[in-house]
């Protein structure tokens, strides 16, 4: 068992995978060299070459375009958007090309690629860099969307989503890049399905659905709570398209409440999805109606106000209370 | 042989006919795919149309310089295929909002099939709004829409189910938002419902009888318990309220001591599980006969005991001290203790034992009102064989009841909760309740009192057995 | 120099070639350096480049030529008639350029790969695809019903542009599988991406220029310049000729006359070899006319004046193949009226094929959207088979 961090669990899980399979290459800005702006694809270059670590000239929808060339060759390339709101020159290429190719092709075309992208606030950063667009994509059908939050998952799911024959959207929480977190490399752990949730802290008297960066937030608020007396049961929804709604209702049905937080905008977010859906699949079990806890619905702020506009635990607990006022 | 016609297709923008400007063919004459066969004109322009189809002109049907409506078969053409085929009616053009004429196939002109040209397809149809009938001629699984403000009907709306409705074990009562809403105001602990919905959901209805109480007395338990005057100490009272001793106060306080250190009593107590009575209630509820009139798990209690005392007719009976005789009843009259607002009441049912489950729950529900109003009468009041109480609409299990003066048998019902029970070898969770019956020992042994209980708590345990005994 | 001042260039700025530049329309059409082999009376011309890639064509090839123009402009006029008779929704007509597309589709070895828009039917016969799989995309029965790799020949396209990336991804693909430059010809493989005018100012098409050069990938960018994107002339998109352009990006671009076959197959055929051969990418901008609408429900009388094409029907592909053939005895009457026959008996089966195709199954628009089970999609087709079940009627 070893520490490891979010970023370097992904960097191993991509060796492990282009280790296996001969076909699978990386294209993406600066990942060479320079082993990616947030050292991701670090090493990578140097053992596997410049032809299947390939740094691409910067224009996105083209990292898209010929990515997608690639898998109709034979290839599963992995594609490094640099940060979230980069990938909307993208935007055309995956809604318009990578979601309706199979379908269009009547099933005889298959794209096996994943597109990879740091998501999410709380890094201090200027504009654009900062985003949670997930919901869009999820939003797509013939896309598949998931979020890592730990190292573990982060090492497991990279590789379940190269090996997936399905597009894979994979969003990385990119302020924990660098936090550690237990990792047996050498396991023989069978990882957990690609596109299920899972109970990453049980608990009684509510369900907090949550993914990606916010689940760190989450867990630290259940903690809290406990001390309160309150028994918070913590998801990490793991998989956004598909959704693993089963696991959720379970919960609910033994919890009565359900709260769901994120970092994108509460309004018209993967929140809206799961407390309609939950309201109808739990409506005779419901104690309380779904509350959503999400940013508000404006552009992500200025650096100096983003722990103003991110739900942090104070809000996420804020929440869970108004929830079990009914 | 096989004749096709070839309909007039629309030539523009809102208008509906066209003339006919020059025939290029003749009766007779043979012609190709596309070829130009007519030439039409229209508000604005002269348009030339290709033929569809192939073939021998059979006729023209229509004449040059007619005037000829949209959809009207023009040509025939006989395609020496077999088969006719009939002209099909263009359905109506669908019209945008532009006065321009605009000639038929380009963009905001008609398109084929009643459409409007676009760039980039076949274009945007008229529909119809009408509902597509559907199979067995019913609306599919349309629930009966119900004011909540009304009277909750007997019978459920037909609700569709969602896929996973967990089985009733799983510990949380089911119930949808304000039915939740509606326990909560009226003090109803929603895990102590039976649920008359699929799969154990707790309705509206089910709430509301059950506040107006489970094995309710004769009257409504909570409204009327207030209506009680229990002393009240206001903040700046004396220390102590003295109230006089009198009216029915004191005739209950009489009746007590005469009846308590007269009758040597005795309390027998069994735990039942009542699950099959409750379902049976659940079943009355909505039957019919029952429509009208209210059931609760007393009616049931009321029916076994009535029973129970035909089977043990030694209990039915009187200590008749005076004339050193035992009085064996050849009637039941069934006593109901009643907390009314004048004070503790015990009103009978006459002949309960010849009352229909029906009749017997129309007694009761009189019963009940009469006593509510206060209006019941000393002539109802006396005569009694048997009594029950009611002490499970506040909650409480069982008690060691004193016996209404004169009888020889009294039965306290308690509250009926859902306990882990042993069923077949497994603990499952079942609506259980515990009876205690005081007797006189005078003139009831211990076998006669426990048989009793015993056949009481059979009934209850499977009414079922009311047809054996019935 | 005061400090107001600022300091010129060392180097003037050549007024004289920004002029040449911005050069007003040629004389010539097509300007002095459009690649003609075949001039439209039917006369042959010679090139000092590109002649000698027709040297090994045979009569049987020319003839070969004339029948894939004549055929596949036969399947044109019978797909636009259809679409007027309602059985299309719409038909992007090919009429004009012909020899374009067949030109470099003929140029195209079995292992190259080609990536169409939505126009290039010449280039999907060549590629031996079923006529009647076109119409599929434009009846509405399907977005493309052909299997890209039996016949290296993608799905239509219908975002413009967005192919020349799928293209140049594709070529770098074969670049990864070692198949370029190796001298067996059997094994070096190309790809074509093919585009129109309009397209050229798409972003991606720009960046895929880019991407090819910095990448060096085997793709021929094929771009068919009609003068039209529906009403936009190809003014508007480039203000300098588009085989220009390539010159920016840092490869050779070529403009043929696109209504000349063997023109375009020497052009097409140079090109692909050369990126076969590890040279990298080159643009050939075939200059064409769109003879017809943009597409069927287009009117083009709306923005362009009827005696352009006029103009243009004298440049026609199949006309002066037709008088080539004819003066230079490589073709006789009997051949071109079987050629005629064979063209009716396609248009039959084209149109009897259209009037037959049945409407999709509705359950299965839920099939193929993924590789692997999703329970969503599997949910949701349970859930469709339920409702329409409970209509009355047959389904």
């Amino acid at each position: 068992m070893s520490k490891i961090t979010i970023g370097k669990a992904i960097n191993a899980g991509m060796r492990r995978a282009m280790e296996r399979d001969p076909k699978v290459v990386i294209m993406g800005e600066d990942i060479g060299k320079l082993g990616g702006v947030f050292r991701v694809t670090e090493n990578l270059q140097k053992d596997f070459g410049e032809d299947r670590i390939i740094d691409t000239p910067l224009a996105e929808s083209g990292i898209v375009g010929t990515a997608i060339g690639m898998a109709l060759r034979g290839y599963r390339p992995i594609v490094e958007i640099q940060f979230d709101g980069f990938v909307y020159p993208a935007f055309n290429q995956i809604v318009c090309q990578v979601a309706k190719m199979r379908p269009r092709s009547l099933g005889k075309i298959k794209l096996p690629m994943v597109i990879r992208i740091p998501v999410g606030g709380g890094i201090g950063a200027v504009e654009h860099h900062s985003e949670s667009n997930e919901a869009y994509f999820a939003h797509t059908a013939g896309l598949r969307v998931v979020a890592c939050s730990n190292p573990e998952d982060a090492y497991w799911m990279i590789q379940q989503a190269v090996e997936s024959d399905d597009p894979v959207i994979f969003y990385e929480p990119k302020r924990r890049y660098h936090e550690k977190g237990e990792l047996d490399l050498a396991g023989a752990a069978a990882p957990r399905p690609l596109f299920e949730a899972t109970i990453a802290r049980p608990g009684e008297h509510v369900t907090l659905a949550t993914y990606g960066p916010m689940v760190k937030v989450c867990l630290d608020a259940a903690t809290v709570a406990a001390e309160e007396g309150k028994s918070i049961e913590v998801i990490d929804l793991r998989s956004l398209s598909p959704l693993d709604l089963d696991t959720v209702a379970t919960s609910v049905e033994k919890t009565g409440r359900l709260v769901v937080a994120h970092e994108a905008s509460t309004f018209l977010g993967m929140g809206a999805e799961i407390a309609a859906s939950v309201s109808e699949r739990c409506f005779y079990h419901l104690e309380s109606p779904v509350i959503r806890v999400g940013g508000y619905n404006l552009p992500y702020p200025p650096s100096r106000l983003e722990e103003e506009f991110l739900p942090n635990l104070d809000r996420v607990l804020d929440g869970v209370d108004r929830a079990l006022a009914y | 042989m096989a004749v096709r016609h070839f309909n007039l297709p629309d030539p523009g923008e809102g208008l509906v006919e066209a003339e006919i400007v020059t025939w290029k063919v003749k009766v007779g004459d043979a012609v190709k795919v596309n070829d130009i066969i007519i030439e039409i004109e229209t508000a604005k322009s002269l348009v030339e149309l290709p033929v569809p189809f192939a073939g021998t002109v059979t006729a023209l049907l229509a004449a040059e310089g007619e005037t000829v409506a949209v959809g009207t078969p023009i040509i025939s053409v006989d395609d020496g295929l077999g088969g006719d085929v009939a002209p099909v009616a263009v359905p109506p053009t669908a019209t945008s909002d532009d006065d321009e004429e605009i000639e038929a196939g380009k963009i905001g002109g008609a398109a084929p099939g009643g459409r409007v040209a676009v760039l980039v397809g076949y274009g945007p149809r008229v529909t119809e709004a009408k509902r597509r009938p559907r199979r067995g001629g019913a609306a599919a699984a349309a629930p009966v829409v119900q004011s909540r403000l009304s009277e909750p009907v007997a019978a459920e709306p037909v609700v569709v189910q969602p896929a996973s409705v967990p089985p009733t074990g799983s510990g949380r009562a089911l119930a949808k938002p304000p039915v939740r809403k509606l326990a909560k105001d009226l003090g109803v602990d929603l895990s102590q419902v039976a649920g008359s919905g699929e799969g154990g959901i707790v309705t509206r209805t089910d709430v509301q009888g059950h506040a107006a109480g489970v094995g309710a007395a004769a009257a409504d338990g909570g409204a009327l318990l207030a209506e009680y005057a229990a002393p009240v100490f206001a903040a700046t009272a004396e220390r102590e309220m003295r109230i006089p001793i009198k009216g029915v106060r004191k005739v209950t306080a009489q009746a007590m001591v005469s009846s308590a250190f007269t009758a040597p009593h005795v309390t027998e107590f069994v735990t039942v599980d009542v699950t099959r009575t409750m379902r049976l209630v659940d079943r009355l509820r909505t039957d019919r006969e029952f429509r009208d009139v209210k059931v609760s798990p007393l009616l049931v209690v009321a029916k076994a005991l009535v029973l129970a005392s035909r089977r043990n007719p030694g209990i039915n009976a009187t200590w008749d001290e005076a004339a050193q005789e035992i009085v064996v009843k050849n009637y039941v009259n069934l006593g109901i203790a009643a907390a009314t607002p004048r004070g503790l009441m015990v009103p009978n049912i006459k002949d309960a034992d010849q009352m229909s489950l029906r009749q017997l729950a129309e007694a009761m529900a009189d019963l009940v009102s009469t006593a509510r109003e206060g209006k019941t009468q000393p002539a109802a009041m006396s005569g009694g064989s048997i009594t029950i109480t009611n002490v499970g609409v506040f909650g409480v299990d069982s008690g060691t009841p004193i016996l209404n003066s004169g009888e020889a048998a009294i039965l306290c019902f308690g509250a009926v909760r859902r306990m882990p029970w042993v069923v077949k070898g497994k603990i499952k969770a079942r609506w259980v309740t515990q009876l205690g019956l005081s007797f006189d020992h005078r003139l009831v042994d211990g076998d006669l009192g426990s048989r009793f209980l015993a056949d009481v708590a059979a009934i209850l345990h499977d009414p079922s057995q009311a047809l054996v005994w019935g | 120099m005061s400090d107001n001042e600022v300091a010129m260039p060392k180097e003037a700025v050549d007024a004289a070639a920004v002029a040449a530049l911005i050069a007003p329309v040629p004389e010539t059409v097509g300007g002095a350096e459009l690649v003609q082999l075949l001039t439209p009376e039917g006369e042959r011309v010679e090139h000092p480049e590109y002649s000698a890639y027709i040297a090994d064509l045979t009569d049987e090839d020319l003839r070969g030529f004339y029948r894939d123009q004549v055929l596949i402009r036969r399947v044109d006029a019978e797909a636009t008639a259809l679409q007027r008779q309602g059985e299309l929704g719409l038909w992007a007509s090919l009429l004009g350029q012909e020899a374009a597309q067949v030109g470099s589709g003929r140029a195209l070895r079995p292992q190259d790969y080609a990536f169409p828009t939505y126009r290039e039917h010449g280039v999907a016969w060549c590629r031996g695809v079923n006529p009647l799989n076109l119409l599929g995309m434009f009846r509405g029965v399907n977005h493309g019903g052909w299997d890209p790799n039996e016949n290296n020949f993608h799905l239509y396209t219908v975002v413009i542009g967005a192919q020349t990336l799928h293209a140049t991804g594709y070529a770098m693909g074969i670049q990864h599988d070692h198949a370029v430059g190796t001298g067996d010809p059997d094994r070096d493989a190309a790809v074509i991406a093919y585009f129109g005018d309009g397209a050229t100012a798409q972003g991606d098409v720009n960046e895929s220029f880019v991407y090819a050069a910095a990448m060096n990938a085997p793709v021929v960018f094929f771009c068919q310049n009609n003068q039209w994107a529906i009403s936009q002339p190809v003014e508007r998109q480039s203000r300098i000729p588009i085989y220009q352009r390539a010159r920016g990006f840092g490869f050779p671009g070529v403009r043929v006359d696109g209504n000349d076959v063997l023109a375009v197959y020497a052009v097409t055929k140079a090109a692909l070899d050369a990126a076969r051969s590890g040279q990298g990418p080159m643009l050939i901008e075939a200059y064409t006319y769109r003879m017809g609408a943009h597409t069927t429900s287009d009117d083009p009388t709306k923005y362009r004046v009827s005696a352009e094409v006029e103009v243009w029907k004298l440049r026609d592909p199949i006309a002066r193949l037709k008088a080539y053939l004819t003066s230079s005895a490589k073709a006789d009457k009997a051949f071109f009226e079987a050629v005629e026959g064979e063209a009716d008996e396609l248009a039959v089966t084209v149109r009897e094929g259209c009037l037959s195709m049945p409407d999709p199954e509705p359950l299965s628009m839920f099939d193929h959207i993924y590789v692997e089970d999703h329970p969503l999609v599997e949910a949701e087709r349970a859930g469709f088979a339920a409702y329409s079940a409970s209509f009355e009627g047959d389904h």
